[in-house]
């Protein structure tokens, strides 16, 4: 009893809470996959620059809630920015070009940061501290915070694509972006609002994570990986196969570091992808003929 | 071999533009430090060139030749620390190791189609690359350092940046013979024939998985070889050869030089070694500019740089299509 209140019960909330923020993350790449067939190489950088944006709004006015708000706009419009100028020529063109053309982005928004913001690792202070018993141990307030804030997020995503008219024509163009033309929707704006939408909820994932890890230029780098693992597992272009996954990886991830080191961990997580891949390459709730 | 079949294969551009790279080293300005810089140009234009097999010819993105790549170095690397100083030891250690690898790689790879082909590529690189990044025996995270030169054959040891870029001056001409001939050949064209219409290749008889795993093996063997080459240049063989942003590099070089043209990624891995170097000797945001070059290029030259001579209005470049 006392090893799982002492260690399997926080490991498991860890797991939970890195879990639901990295679900932020997928999603917004398994929609941007539906949408646009591409795998945005350029998506970890969107989250990197959330929490830089952050940092420099922290920097102005001192407060991670302004913060909050602030950084994921203005992440989100560099999205938009980025779709309208280099994505939407590409439409018509083999989702592969789509593909290395983000692996560019990622390389210019990368080196970016670190012309602006240097290459040295940086933290942002959590907006509240202490910790809160709870089930016969403490739990630090913030990672709390942080569960909350990502499980209401993804509730009202669910929402937004359910019961909203922008959600249920994005969700169409998901499904048949010509047809949704056909019927007279502007399905660039569809493309564009969406890439926006996603970037922004990357950069939101970005800064919420960042009181726990620490913010670098490369911090992209892994999580993408990560990301796409989660997105594969889900079932390519499935929003709650995604987030299911996500849940998954990160309570996996957390409860394999009670037995191994995060080395053989990530080999592990790595494996599994590849049986997965192999034996199920649709995932948990792929749909079929997904640019196969 | 047909007489026809001969005069593509030995193309006289090809042979003028090999010949003309033997006496590069002739050139009065050829200093050391330009002769190494010309290595790393050709190297990595042959394994942008190994890629091209796959990405130009087969319509396969592989996400993880850096991994093919990094174990040809570290095969090499781990001989060499070990005193066996036989270049040929260490072509066949790493063409062993490399083609065991590539084997299982491609075997899983090849059962899938299009984006799943980049990721499975992409995650077995990363378990390679995760692997020799902790494990002590091969130096973790410094990798093995400051290894021998190899021997050619006897005492004569390949030491010095001359002899390197000779070195790397026969791989390339081998290595484009090799992909040439291979290109020409049936089982090029059933290889375009799969990049083309899969399902149509299948129906047609061939066996279009094995047909992959063979270019896959290939591709991977050459880009291995090359990765042979690099502890004989550098002295040493580190895990972040293998990161797969350097296979996404592969990628860019073969983009920028213009895809299926096999002599294009070439040029393309040569470009981008030199933009790189001329780049970040002025400024040290080169990554800015190769980001920007490669949104360039898929923007507006899909067929890379020698697409250039289409807008030239001159004849197109031959390519597969």
């Amino acid at each position: 009893m006392d090893y799982v209140v002492a260690v399997l019960l926080p490991q498991l909330l860890h797991g939970l809470v890195f879990g639901a923020a990295l679900g932020l993350l997928a999603l917004g790449l398994t929609v941007i996959f539906g949408l646009l067939g591409v795998m945005n190489f350029a998506h970890g950088e969107l989250y990197m620059l959330g929490a830089y944006a952050g940092i420099a709004v922290i920097g102005m006015t001192h407060s991670f809630w302004a913060a909050l708000v602030v950084a994921p706009l203005a992440v989100g419009a560099i999205g938009a920015l980025t779709e309208v100028t280099t994505l939407r020529p590409l439409y018509r063109r083999e989702p592969l070009y789509g593909l290395i053309l983000t692996f560019g982005l990622a390389l210019v928004f990368r080196e970016g940061a670190r012309q602006i913001w240097g290459g040295d690792m940086r933290r942002i202070m959590p907006p509240f501290t202490g910790s809160t018993p709870l089930l016969g141990m403490t739990y630090p307030n913030y990672r709390l915070f942080l569960l909350v804030a990502s499980s209401v997020l993804l509730l009202a995503i669910w929402l937004f694509f359910t019961r909203t008219r922008a959600g249920v024509l994005v969700r169409a163009a998901v499904q048949d972006a010509e047809m949704l033309d056909g019927l007279g929707v502007n399905v660039p704006r569809v493309f564009t609002l969406t890439f926006a939408g996603s970037a922004a909820l990357a950069a939101l994932a970005g800064l919420l994570l960042a009181p726990i890890f620490t913010v670098y230029p490369q911090m992209g780098v892994e999580m993408i990986l990560l990301a796409f693992i989660v997105v594969i597992l889900g079932g390519m272009g499935s929003m709650g196969g995604s987030v299911v996954a996500a849940v998954v990886i990160g309570l996996a991830q957390s409860l394999l570091t009670l037995w191994m080191n995060p080395q053989r961990v990530a080999i592990a997580i790595f494996t599994i992808m590849i049986v997965i891949l192999i034996v199920r390459p649709r995932g948990f709730f792929g749909r079929e003929g997904v640019l196969e | 071999m047909s007489r026809a079949v001969y005069a593509r294969v030995f193309s006289r551009w090809a042979v003028i533009v090999w010949l003309l790279l033997m006496l590069l080293p002739a050139l009065p300005f050829m200093s050391k430090f330009y002769l190494l810089l010309a290595f790393d140009a050709l190297l990595f234009g042959t394994i942008a060139m190994s890629l091209d097999l796959l990405m130009g010819y087969t319509g396969l993105v592989s996400f993880g030749h850096a991994a093919f790549f990094g174990l040809g170095a570290y095969a090499s690397a781990a001989l060499l620390e070990r005193g066996i100083v036989s270049l040929w030891a260490c072509l066949l250690l790493a063409v062993l190791v490399v083609g065991l690898y590539a084997l299982v790689v491609s075997f899983f790879a090849t059962a899938r189609r299009g984006i799943y082909f980049a990721l499975l590529t992409l995650i077995f690189a990363e378990v390679v690359y995760t692997f020799f990044r902790y494990t002590q025996t091969f130096g973790g995270s410094d990798g093995i350092q400051g290894v021998a030169a190899p021997r050619l054959v006897g005492d004569v040891a390949i030491d010095s940046p001359l002899r390197n870029y000779y070195l790397v001056l026969v791989y390339l001409g081998l290595a484009y013979l090799a992909c040439r001939v291979l290109v020409t050949s049936h089982f090029g064209r059933v290889l375009v024939a799969i990049r083309e219409n899969e399902d149509r290749a299948r129906f047609l008889g061939y066996n279009v998985q094995r047909y992959k795993m063979a270019v896959c093996m290939i591709s991977a063997l050459l880009t291995g070889l090359g990765g042979a080459l690099y502890p004989g240049r550098s002295a040493f063989a580190t895990p972040d050869l293998m990161l797969w942003t350097v296979s996404g590099e592969f990628i860019i070089m073969v983009m920028i030089g213009g895809l299926g043209t096999l002599a294009g990624p070439v040029v393309g891995g040569a470009f981008f070694v030199l933009l790189q170097e001329k780049v970040s000797s002025y400024v040290d945001w080169y990554f800015i500019v190769i980001g920007l070059v490669l949104i360039f290029i898929v923007l507006f030259m899909p067929r890379g740089l020698l697409g250039i001579r289409d807008l030239l209005g001159g004849r197109r470049w031959r390519t597969t299509a």
